[in-house]
């Protein structure tokens, strides 16, 4: 059933027309399925509310200055603003919760330059990562922000994520990473933020550090339009030895010491829990067949020049062995880390507990969590999993990887991949699964991590858990978003900040 | 493992009342397309996007594989009707990169013994949208004239027809019938008539026998993509009633498309018993060059990128043949471009795109000549006679000319071609 309320946009008058003076009317999309589209990313929902979340408009604008027109009348007007990049995020963050416009920014995906002088390249944030990298290779460089959506997420979407980086221990994260940025702030104001003034500095001491304030809010404080982009050589060399053990004790001890080891090429390490081994044998057909007595993982990668990598890698591999770990061959090895991104998540499918398959979306729950607490929070997270798939016949356990955040070892990303059989959740095995999220969340919380190490926490369950975890600071993101956000049209509903407005949120006028 | 079936979730027929008030034909599109929708849906990655033509010149979400599948999911669930996402489905070639960098297919196809097949689903979405009488201007038109003339309208006013259908061949004297024919496409019967003269005096050339069909009509897959399935279905009749009355055991392919419709949409239509070899030209004459029988000596002084055809490369997996072809002709200087890179590219010229949205065509093809002229090529060969017009419209802006595959081997053979390249 179609219902009225997302038939006809609900904008005030004069907002459509205003929309279409800016940016032409091939760039404002008012079609159901326009809107359809852009009203889900890859989590889970209940498919059965998904209109619950459709926008009434869509705007494609084509340069900063557009942005910050479509931005200063959705202001005016009190009307909603939902920033939107690859639309990957994992956290519902371009997903509207209250209609409005979405503003999809793919359109401003330029290379604007390259600075192979200083290093840099500047780009409008609607660039992929791979896009990118295929220019910079002529240039023999590389921007390695390397998620496991790099063929999909967009550069837009890093910034208003603070995204994390599969090898990110070597070359930092999406915050490391960008320099600069230009960002419309939720008046319509337009702003360079970076590590102080100028567009291409990595370290700066002048002023509030204001860039990491303006990465991570999920588009509630702004959008990020252009950004300036830190690169590297691309890597001569790459290694990457997938190791065996007989259980995740022993893997959880070699993980640590190879990150303990000081390798420069160091880029990071993954270690695959026993479900997730379990899991892939059983269900994914692109996994390469492993012995039976191989029960816990552990792929480390490093990158960088040829006899850099050798050597380092020569390292490693003595590490490795010394913590009793079998190495599973070449392979293996340069076939499964290669498979990073593509297989990421796949097969796509489980089981029920009969063992009969059934098409299932992926969710990845994720926290930050240090090394001397991953046992406990596995036990614990996957009892949560096992607890819920026990009631409802929809969710299956689909193991949990740990990887290096940093290149010495203190706090992992820990992510327990939980198939979600969404054309049979129906609402009270979503309100379960909300709650689990939330006891999820409060197990990394317990055991002193953060309640993401990538994604976000703005989905229902965890994001109740945002203020106990930010304690006083959760305060302060109130007054910073009531101050730069006056009349709350940047992505409202997110993160509680409702919350900076009083007791009900504003109310737009025209009675969005 | 492939013990289990993916089972089927119970309320197949969406939400409760809505069945009543969907036609038939959509509930038998939806029970068709349902599973297939989701598991593009719950994968939600979008690793298509980059690869997506469409996608790369517009950004624009909404006509990315992903919607295309959502959508699906969306009538399920009684949000959207074919009349809200009919129009969307024109933007698409059907180039097939999307299905090539599907996570499903990239993996578990194997599991479910299933690939993801955009191409398939736009063509079904056409054709219920076209069933439900919800036509397409330009698609329309374009079918209507097709179905007057037997041929595709590709000269615009001037009438195509079937008294014209062999002018191409005028001088080569070539026979009509016999067991092998060779069939050509309407774009090269009468636009770029270079493209058949060429590969009729090579095929003669090597000795290979072959005849001109009958009464030849378009082969009906432009219709079928275009969504007109009883007009495809009429066409594919005519030709292949032809071919047995006159004993034609062996049809020769020029054109990508036409391969396509030959090897995938005949069988569909005539199941076992349409028993015609069909044989691809470009892939003959890499053998025949193999083997001896052709040796191309005249030097062609060139530089040259080889532009893969979306219907061999990404459809169906020909990409070596075009370039034994081209590393055996002399002096050509090759700048050849991986054929994965290439899932990217596309000219733009399929799926009835150019005929509905002539501009995004045109932004297609340009973008393709950026990546021929970074390469500091002068020419660009390809082996498709549809994507060269727009191509070489591209072309002529970067000072890059577009010759066809055959064209090129006909010259260094030290054949004098004729006709016309259109130019
Ligand atoms: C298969 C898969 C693997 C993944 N692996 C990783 C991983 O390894 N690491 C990781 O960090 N994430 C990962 N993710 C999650 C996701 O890709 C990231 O969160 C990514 O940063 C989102 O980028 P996007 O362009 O898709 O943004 P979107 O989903 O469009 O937006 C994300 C958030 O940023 C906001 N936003 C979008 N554009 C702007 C802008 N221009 N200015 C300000 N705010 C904006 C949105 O409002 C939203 O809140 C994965 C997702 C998938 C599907």
């Amino acid at each position: 059933m179609t219902t009225s309320t997302v038939t006809t946009p609900r904008v005030p008058d004069g907002v459509l027309g205003a929309l279409v003076d800016v940016l032409g009317g091939e760039h404002v999309l008012t079609s159901r399925t326009a809107r359809f589209n852009r009203a889900r990313v890859p989590a889970p929902f209940p498919v059965h509310r998904w209109r619950e979340r459709v926008p009434d408009l869509v705007v494609l604008p084509g340069t900063a200055e557009e942005v910050a027109e479509v931005v200063r009348i959705a202001n005016a007007h009190g009307v909603p603003i939902v920033p939107r990049d690859g639309g990957t995020g994992l956290t519902d963050g371009a997903v509207p919760e209250r209609g409005g416009i979405v503003v999809d920014v793919k359109r401003m995906n330029e290379v604007k330059e390259i600075d192979l002088e200083n290093r840099t390249c500047t780009v409008g944030t609607g660039i992929s990562m791979l896009k990118l990298n295929e220019v910079l290779a002529g240039h023999g460089l590389i921007y390695p922000d390397n998620p496991a959506s790099y063929p999909c997420s967009l550069v837009g979407g890093r910034i208003g994520t603070s995204g994390w980086s599969l090898i990110g221990a070597r070359y930092g994260h999406t915050r490391d990473l960008v320099l600069s940025f230009e960002l419309v702030l939720p008046t319509g104001r337009v702003i360079r933020v970076g590590d102080g003034g100028g567009r291409k500095v990595s370290k700066s001491s002048s002023g509030y550090q204001l860039k990491h304030l303006f990465m991570g809010h999920q588009g509630t404080l702004g959008i990020a339009t252009e950004a300036t982009l830190k690169l590297y050589p691309k890597p001569e060399a790459e290694f990457s030895p997938f190791w065996a053990f007989a259980d995740f004790d022993s893997a959880h001890r070699c993980v640590q010491r190879l990150a303990h080891a000081g390798v420069a090429t160091f880029a990071g390490a993954v270690l695959f829990d026993e479900r997730k081994v379990e899991y892939l044998r059983r269900d994914d057909e692109a996994y390469i067949p492993q012995p039976a007595d191989v029960r816990a993982l552990v792929c480390a990668v490093a990158y960088g020049n040829e006899d850099e990598v050798r050597a380092g890698g020569t390292r490693l591999m003595r590490v490795a062995r010394a913590a009793g770990a079998r190495y599973l061959g070449d392979e293996i090895s340069q076939g499964d880390w290669a498979a990073r991104h593509d297989r990421y998540a796949t097969p796509l499918h489980g089981r029920t507990r009969s063992g009969q398959v059934a098409p299932m979306s992926w969710h990845c729950e994720d926290a930050a969590v240090n090394w001397t607490e991953l046992p406990a929070v596995r036990r614990e997270w996957h009892a949560i999993v096992d607890r819920l798939r026990g009631r409802f016949d929809v969710f299956d356990d689909w193991g949990m990887f740990f990887y290096t955040s940093a290149d010495t070892g203190v706090d992992y990303l820990t992510e327990i991949d939980v198939g979600i059989w969404e054309q049979e959740l129906d609402d009270e095995a979503w309100a379960a699964w909300v709650a689990a999220k939330r006891d999820i969340a409060a197990v990394a919380l317990r055991h002193g991590g953060s309640i993401s190490a990538c994604h976000g926490a703005c989905r229902e369950g965890e994001v109740d858990l945002v203020p106990l975890e930010l304690g006083g600071g959760y305060d302060v993101m109130l007054d910073i978003k009531r101050a730069l956000d006056p009349r709350g049209v940047m992505n409202p509903g997110k993160y509680g900040l409702d919350r900076a407005y009083g007791p009900s949120p504003a109310e737009p006028e025209g009675g969005v | 493992m492939t013990d289990s079936e993916p089972c089927s979730p119970a309320g197949a027929g969406g939400p409760a009342g809505d069945g009543d008030r969907r036609s038939p034909a959509t509930a038998e599109f939806l029970a068709d397309w349902r599973n297939a929708a989701y598991n593009c849906f719950s994968s939600g990655h979008k690793f298509c996007r980059e690869v997506c033509p469409v996608m790369q010149v517009t950004r624009n979400e909404s006509w990315s594989p992903t919607a295309f599948h959502a959508n699906v999911v969306a009538m399920e669930q009684g949000e959207l009707t074919v009349e809200d996402v009919a129009e969307d489905y024109v933007n698409c070639t059907g180039c097939g990169a999307c299905e090539l960098r599907c996570p499903n297919t990239l993996f578990t196809g194997d599991f479910y013994r299933f690939r993801t097949r955009t191409v398939d689903l736009v063509k079904r979405v056409r054709a219920l949208a076209v069933e439900s009488g919800v036509h397409q201007p330009g698609h329309r038109r374009w079918n209507e004239l097709t179905e007057q003339r037997a041929h595709e309208p590709v000269l615009g006013d001037v009438p195509v027809s079937q008294e014209h259908v062999r002018d191409w061949a005028h001088g080569l004297g070539l026979p009509v019938g016999g067991e092998t024919i060779l069939f050509v496409d309407c774009e090269a019967a009468f636009h770029r008539t270079s493209v058949p003269r060429a590969v009729a005096q090579i095929l003669r050339l090597a000795g290979v026998e072959f005849g001109l069909m009958g009464e030849q009509w378009c082969c009906g897959g432009p219709a079928a993509e275009m969504g007109y399935r009883d007009q495809a279905r009429r066409f594919a009749e005519h030709n292949l009633a032809d071919w047995r009355a006159g004993g034609v055991r062996r049809v020769l392919v020029l054109d990508p498309h036409d391969y396509v419709t030959f090897t995938e949409d005949y069988p569909a239509y005539f199941g076992d018993a349409y028993d015609v070899e069909i044989v691809l030209v470009v892939e003959l004459l890499a053998k025949l060059i193999e083997d001896g029988t052709l040796t191309p000596t005249v030097p062609v002084p060139r530089t040259i990128t080889y532009h893969d055809p979306c219907r061999l490369n990404k459809r169906k997996g020909v990409w070596q043949e075009p370039r034994r072809v081209l590393r055996a002709i002399p002096g050509l200087t090759f700048h050849d471009e991986d054929r994965v890179t290439q899932w990217s590219y596309c000219s733009g010229a399929g799926g009835g795109l150019p005929v509905e949205r002539p501009e995004l065509t045109a932004r297609i093809s340009g973008s393709r000549m950026d990546r021929a002229a970074a390469l500091e090529v002068d020419t660009l060969v390809s082996a498709c006679p549809w994507s060269e017009r727009p191509l070489a419209e591209a072309g002529r802006a970067r000072s890059i000319d577009v010759v066809d595959i055959h064209e090129l081997l006909a010259e260094s053979l030290g054949i004098e071609v004729g006709g016309s390249t259109g130019r």
